[in-house]
């Protein structure tokens, strides 16, 4: 669905924000894209979106070279920014002038979703909330059908409310054929929606698996203290304990910290890989 | 395939009218405002001269060339808007849709309405001074020197839309400032190239003097002018359209 090869790419010839970035896709999966500020998680939403070219290697989405920016595929992709600038015309103009050009635009979804959102079609787009502006374009985004949606963040700037609103019409209106790349650091809010994790840092994907794999292989725990023989693969210091990444050698189930396997991730990424091979 | 993603009837449609209706608030504003001045300028000379109102049709078609050039160079302001451009060039439509679309509005609607509004001015100055609905002085208007202007219009506007496409913010300024640096630099390479044949610098060449051959004088008289004319006319709007393609094509957010 969406495969990118031996990506390399920088903003300046001198530095190199990806090396040889290798990343595939499947459909059905709402993915999480993980990273620190400046790892480039925006800027591999737009290689994927076509928004910018790769300097070397290959972007193709749904077959299509993601560069060529072709109708075809773009009616497919749906990027949602973390920053944008809507313009001054009313929520229903703005629909009947972009949404011809989604052949399979769907106006009772919309309509669906704008009652979820709470909007109104009168509405000038301009003067709603930073909020209520995130909403209506995931509203209209969701609503074209596009198989794939990328998302920038989009947790920031909704209410406590929304972000629940937010991950109830996410999972109710994706069908097995849609995908979703979230990029994000508010990965508290997105912890029951997303799977696989994807981690990006030093311009390498240096993790990628799905929540089941990941139970299976690690455990989070807090740990009273930290004993020598232990020998957690990440901990934390942390008020009451230490909040701890382990092998999951007993098999037993825990609930996954996303935050925490961020953190060991990005500190002990050899061990973290290697509990999945042991 | 190829040729269905690069030109859909329908999408260049939509396109169009996605431009005009989300621009079409501050575009009706600064129409407003050049027309209401010309009106009133028609008006004002008329009282004066009420036989000659159709006198300023010269004006209006400078009017018309700076206004289509600045009006040109605006065309793909959303591509420009760091916040918006990302809404542009993920709307399902190919480049050639993307470059039609916006030649279409300035090289064909602009002009149409911009002569519909100078007729208009006309005949509004005519009626009220002269209480009359003669329509002869639209013939300055419709003239065959009017023709002769928009196709001079036709040939420039599309260096503005070049422009329009390949610079980020101030596009106008910006194109007029490489038209001026490219003809410096062409008139450094005639002056050059003048020096290099005719000898040192103040030397004055006249045709027919015997000064240069009958071969290069027929060349510069006959076929230089010519060939000029038939790149100006028919060579530079192709080769500007198709680098604005291959600018839009390369855009990146």
């Amino acid at each position: 669905m969406v495969t990118l090869k031996q990506i390399g790419f920088g903003y300046t010839k001198r530095q190199r924000l990806f090396d040889q970035l290798n990343l595939e896709l499947e459909p059905g999966k709402i993915y999480g894209l993980l990273g620190r500020n400046g790892a480039g998680k925006t800027t591999l939403l737009k290689i994927v979106a076509g928004l910018v070219f790769p300097r070397t290697g290959e972007s193709t989405v749904f077959g299509y070279d993601s560069q060529k920016r072709f109708p075809a595929c773009l009616e497919d992709i749906c990027l949602i920014p973390e920053e944008y600038q809507v313009p001054a015309i009313r929520i229903d103009s703005y629909i009947s002038l972009n949404a011809p050009f989604y052949q399979r635009f769907d106006q009772e979804k919309l309509d669906w979703l704008m009652n979820e959102f709470q909007l109104e079609r009168s509405q000038k787009l301009h003067q709603l909330s930073y909020g209520q502006k995130k909403k209506f374009l995931l509203a209209f985004g969701l609503s074209t059908s596009a198989r794939l949606l990328l998302m920038d963040e989009p947790t920031n700037g909704l209410d406590i409310p929304s972000k629940s609103q937010f991950r109830r019409v996410i999972a109710a209106s994706l069908s097995s054929e849609q995908s979703v790349l979230i990029s994000t650091h508010q990965v508290r809010d997105l912890e029951a929606l997303i799977d696989p994790i994807i981690i990006i840092d030093e311009g390498q994907i240096i993790f990628n698996r799905g929540l089941q794999e990941i139970s299976a292989a690690l455990r989070f725990e807090t740990l009273p203290e930290i004993k020598e023989n232990m020998q957690p693969i990440y901990y934390e210091e942390a008020l009451g304990g230490y909040p701890a990444i382990v092998p999951n050698t007993q098999g037993k189930q825990s609930r996954l910290d996303m935050e925490l396997l961020f953190n060991g991730v990005i500190a002990n990424r050899k061990g973290i890989n290697e509990s999945f091979n042991a | 395939m190829e040729a269905q993603q690069s030109l859909n009837i329908h999408r260049l449609y939509f396109l169009i009218r996605r431009h005009i209706l989300s621009n079409g608030k501050s575009w009706l504003i600064a129409y407003g405002a050049i027309a209401g001045s010309l009106l009133v300028l028609t008006l004002f000379r008329g009282y004066f001269q009420p036989a000659d109102i159709g006198g300023l049709t010269g004006l209006y078609f400078v009017v018309m060339f700076i206004g289509g050039y600045i009006f040109t160079a605006g065309i793909y302001g959303e591509l420009h808007q760091p916040q918006r451009s990302y809404q542009y060039l993920t709307l399902p439509v190919s480049t050639t849709e993307r470059l039609l679309s916006a030649w279409i509005i300035t090289a064909f609607l602009f002009p149409l309405v911009a002569i519909l509004t100078m007729a208009f001015i006309v005949f509004i100055g005519n009626l009220v001074l002269n209480f009359t609905l003669d329509i002869t002085p639209f013939a300055g208007v419709f003239s065959s020197g009017s023709w002769a202007s928009l196709k001079v219009y036709w040939v420039t506007q599309s260096i503005f839309l070049l422009g329009a496409a390949y610079f980020r913010g101030y596009n106008f300024l910006k194109t007029v400032l490489a038209l001026f640096v490219v003809s410096v630099a062409l008139q450094i390479i005639v002056g050059v190239t003048g020096w290099l044949m005719f000898g040192t610098p103040g030397t004055q060449v006249a045709f027919g003097t015997g000064q240069m051959t009958q071969q290069l004088e027929d060349f510069f008289l006959q076929i230089f002018p010519s060939v000029v004319r038939i790149m100006f006319y028919y060579l530079f709007v192709p080769f500007f359209l198709i680098t604005t393609w291959f600018s839009l094509k390369e855009r990146q957010v």
